[in-house]
């Protein structure tokens, strides 16, 4: 019972219908991953959608559908399928490939689909020479296999053509494995360094936690250049690596060229401006008092003449197309604190905050670089699935087995002539290859002279 | 002054003739007329790429410099290039004249889109920092010879449902056309090769991706739409070589594939574009 059960899901697991099956469920939950906004928070959910879709969402994860378990057991089914068809089919093919043929047998030939079958006015020593000839000019030696009273022949070409569907499989299994080896020991992550500043940390991607380097990255200096349209043309930083307080590393890293140290992978990916200060203005609109400060980001600082705080909450280059804005916040003991978006750039009539107009005097920014930070143990894996993806697939399209038998035995005594039987087989391109094999009868016919 | 707008706007009409001569060629069953569809096509792909050799210099004059492969306005052009190249190549190779109609509509259709739709933009752009990589090229040309290849097969299924849709007779419009059986094996045939080239495009995508970004497969909606091409040509390839379909169910896959490849090509960009835009999520 417990046997035959797992005998019943192997005999699923080996049938071509499946493969099929799971190719169409990737597909199909691939098309939701990408018409449903994928990485939105509950927040955002809420906002978008109703309660039974959240519902819906949610369970089946398809919010982040391809790192769900249920997306991940469908590849999985796909590896298990695929070693399963593997282990079926490969000892049939490695079986077909060992075979050596030891006659050939008119009859056979005859119902092979590709045949053709003539009498020749020539001797069979002169046909057996012709054909010799012609067969190796269009397809290669014709191996001997002569029988009692007659002659036979094999010429294959590709012979190791069959399995090459096989390298394909191993190429997708290669890729799997290596992204599975990738995304359990390795990671992922970005930095903003400013500069002239030293980070050591990489915020992990798809999660709120860091990752400390074991060496320093300085950002020496940062460039951007651009077109005359306003475009970026291009942007690099000068990085230096600090291990132990050594500088280990001086390079300038680029778009499109990264920078490997130590098994970790840096990436140009980004630029902007972080700020550093700004000096503000409050001005009390019931009794017009000035109060003026600076203030560091995201620090406290006592707002003169008051009981008052103030700290500078975030920063954002270009807020809502309106230019560099910030949040100021503006603390009261025993009260909750206020806070606003407030514009640097211009004296804008909403830059206010309770009963303070808002007017930022300066700020100081400071360009930053925005590096993409890597670890991949299974990159080589997929690097090689693809490579042998490529050749697995290419050959797949450019090389066919094909395989060619001839037999040739004098007329019975009495009649003239030599009887000739030829087939061909092939296991891609048939068309082509039935339109070669009718070439190479017709040619065969002419030049040695069909009877009659 | 020739410019490359001038040889790309001939191109264009002389796409539409040639889809036009094709057409005559098959309705009137004269195979000179189809004979004229042929060097009407080659003269126009030699035009053509004069044109987009012209616009690589011309990229050179203001200053930009790049392939020209960098936008939509260039890849349409680029795309019509490659459907002519592998229909002729394939019309060449089977002495068929009577399949031009499809490849020369779909040239011409491209080429007209990126003329006169305003949508598209034909001036020369100067390229972002991200796509200045020759990886650009190996990735733009694998991925649009792999698009041209499903184009001429979707027009090879057309045909054959259409054939098979018919009875054979002497005074039919399609008599001209191959059988079915040979329609079906070149359908395969350009279905795999096809499937080789954009795996080719999905792969040299994702290794440039890797060197620029640090992640050779992140799910963006193109990257998953071709994904979903891929695995929809896959389970064609599947279905024919295990399962032994034949004829108009592969005929059907084939169409409903390359309406995934242009769902890739454009859906992406127009439909989902608002809805998940690349930037907005990163």
């Amino acid at each position: 019972m417990q046997k035959s059960f797992w005998q019943g899901i192997y005999k699923k697991l080996a049938s071509p219908k499946l493969t099929v099956i799971i190719f169409f469920f990737l597909a199909a939950a691939s098309v939701v991953g990408t018409l449903l906004p994928q990485g939105l928070g509950e927040a955002e959910l809420q906002r978008h959608y109703g309660q039974r879709a959240i519902w819906f969402i949610t369970t089946f994860g398809l919010n982040d559908l391809y790192h769900t378990g249920w997306f991940r057991f469908l590849l999985f089914l796909l590896c298990a399928n695929l070693i399963v068809c593997t282990i079926e089919r490969l000892p049939k093919t490695l079986k077909v490939f060992r075979r050596r043929e030891e006659q050939v047998d008119p009859q056979k030939l005859t119902k092979c689909s590709l045949n053709c079958q003539f009498t020749s006015k020539l001797s069979r020593d002169e046909v057996e020479a012709r054909i010799t000839n012609i067969i190796a000019e269009r397809f290669g030696p014709l191996q001997r296999l002569d029988g009692a009273g007659y002659m036979g022949g094999v010429a294959e070409k590709s012979r190791w053509s069959p399995f090459m569907v096989y390298v394909v499989h191993l190429s997708v299994l290669l890729v799997l494995c290596g992204a599975l080896v990738g995304s359990i020991f390795g990671f992922k992550g970005s930095m903003s360094i400013p500069e002239g500043e030293s980070v050591s940390e990489v915020m992990l991607e798809g999660s709120d936690s860091g990752l400390n380097l074991p060496f320093q990255v300085r950002c020496d200096k940062f460039n951007v250049s651009y077109y005359d349209n306003g475009m970026p043309q291009e942007f690099r930083s000068d990085l230096t690596l600090i291990r132990n307080g050594q500088e280990v590393l001086k390079q300038e890293l680029r778009v499109n060229d990264p920078l490997t140290y130590d098994g970790i992978t840096f990436y140009q990916a980004s630029y902007g401006a972080i700020l550093k200060e700004a000096e503000v203005e409050l001005t009390d609109r019931e009794s017009g008092a000035v109060r003026r400060f600076v203030a560091p980001f995201r620090e406290w600082v006592d707002i003169p003449g008051t009981r008052y705080r103030a700290q500078i909450l975030r920063f954002e280059e270009d807020f809502r197309r309106l230019g560099p804005a910030m949040i100021l916040v503006i603390s009261r003991a025993g009260r909750e604190p206020d806070a606003s978006w407030i514009l640097i750039d211009s004296d804008f009539h909403g830059n206010k905050i309770e009963n303070y107009h808002v007017r930022v005097l300066h700020a100081t920014r400071i360009a930053y670089t925005g590096l993409q930070v890597k670890q991949d143990p299974g990159a080589w894996l997929v690097w090689l699935g693809f490579a042998t993806m490529l050749v697995g697939i290419g050959l797949i399209y450019y090389v066919s087995n094909r395989k060619l038998w001839v037999w040739a035995a004098a007329e019975e005594p009495g009649k003239r002539g030599t009887k000739i039987v030829i087939a061909g087989r092939t296991n891609r391109n048939e068309l082509s290859f039935e339109q070669e094999f009718k070439k190479l009868c017709d040619r065969l016919r002419a030049e040695l002279g069909q009877e009659g | 002054m020739i410019t490359s707008s001038i040889l790309l706007g001939i191109t264009t009409f002389a796409y539409l003739l040639c889809a036009l001569l094709y057409l005559s060629g098959v309705i009137f069953r004269r195979r000179t007329i189809m004979f004229w569809g042929s060097v009407n096509g080659a003269a126009a792909l030699v035009i053509q790429m004069a044109g987009m050799g012209l616009r690589w210099w011309e990229s050179y004059q203001i200053g930009y410099g790049h392939v020209p492969l960098s936008n939509l306005y260039e890849s349409l052009v680029f795309a019509a290039w490659a459907i002519m190249l592998i229909y002729l190549v394939m019309e060449y190779r089977t002495k068929q004249r009577s399949l031009g109609v499809f490849p020369a509509v779909f040239a011409f259709l491209a080429m007209a889109y990126a003329s006169f739709s305003t949508g598209v933009n034909s001036k020369i752009q100067p390229l972002l920092p991200a796509l200045k990589s020759n990886w650009l090229i190996a990735h733009v040309v694998t991925c649009f010879i792999g698009y041209a290849a499903f184009a001429v097969s979707f027009g090879i299924s057309i045909l054959f449902i259409a054939r098979e849709s018919r009875h054979e007779t002497s005074g039919n419009a399609l008599s001209l056309l191959p059988n079915l059986r040979q329609l079906d094996e070149l359908n395969y045939q350009m279905v795999l090769f096809g499937f080789l080239w954009l795996s080719l495009g999905i792969i040299t995508g994702s290794v440039w991706a890797d060197l620029a970004w640090g992640s050779y497969w992140s799910w963006d909606p193109k990257e998953t739409w071709s994904l979903i091409t891929w695995l929809i040509y896959a389970a064609l390839l599947h279905a024919r070589n295990m399962k032994g379909w034949r004829g108009s169910r592969v005929a059907w896959m084939s169409i409903i594939g390359f309406g995934c490849v242009l769902f890739t090509y454009f859906g992406v960009n127009f439909l989902l574009g608002g809805l998940h835009s690349y930037v907005n999520i990163r």
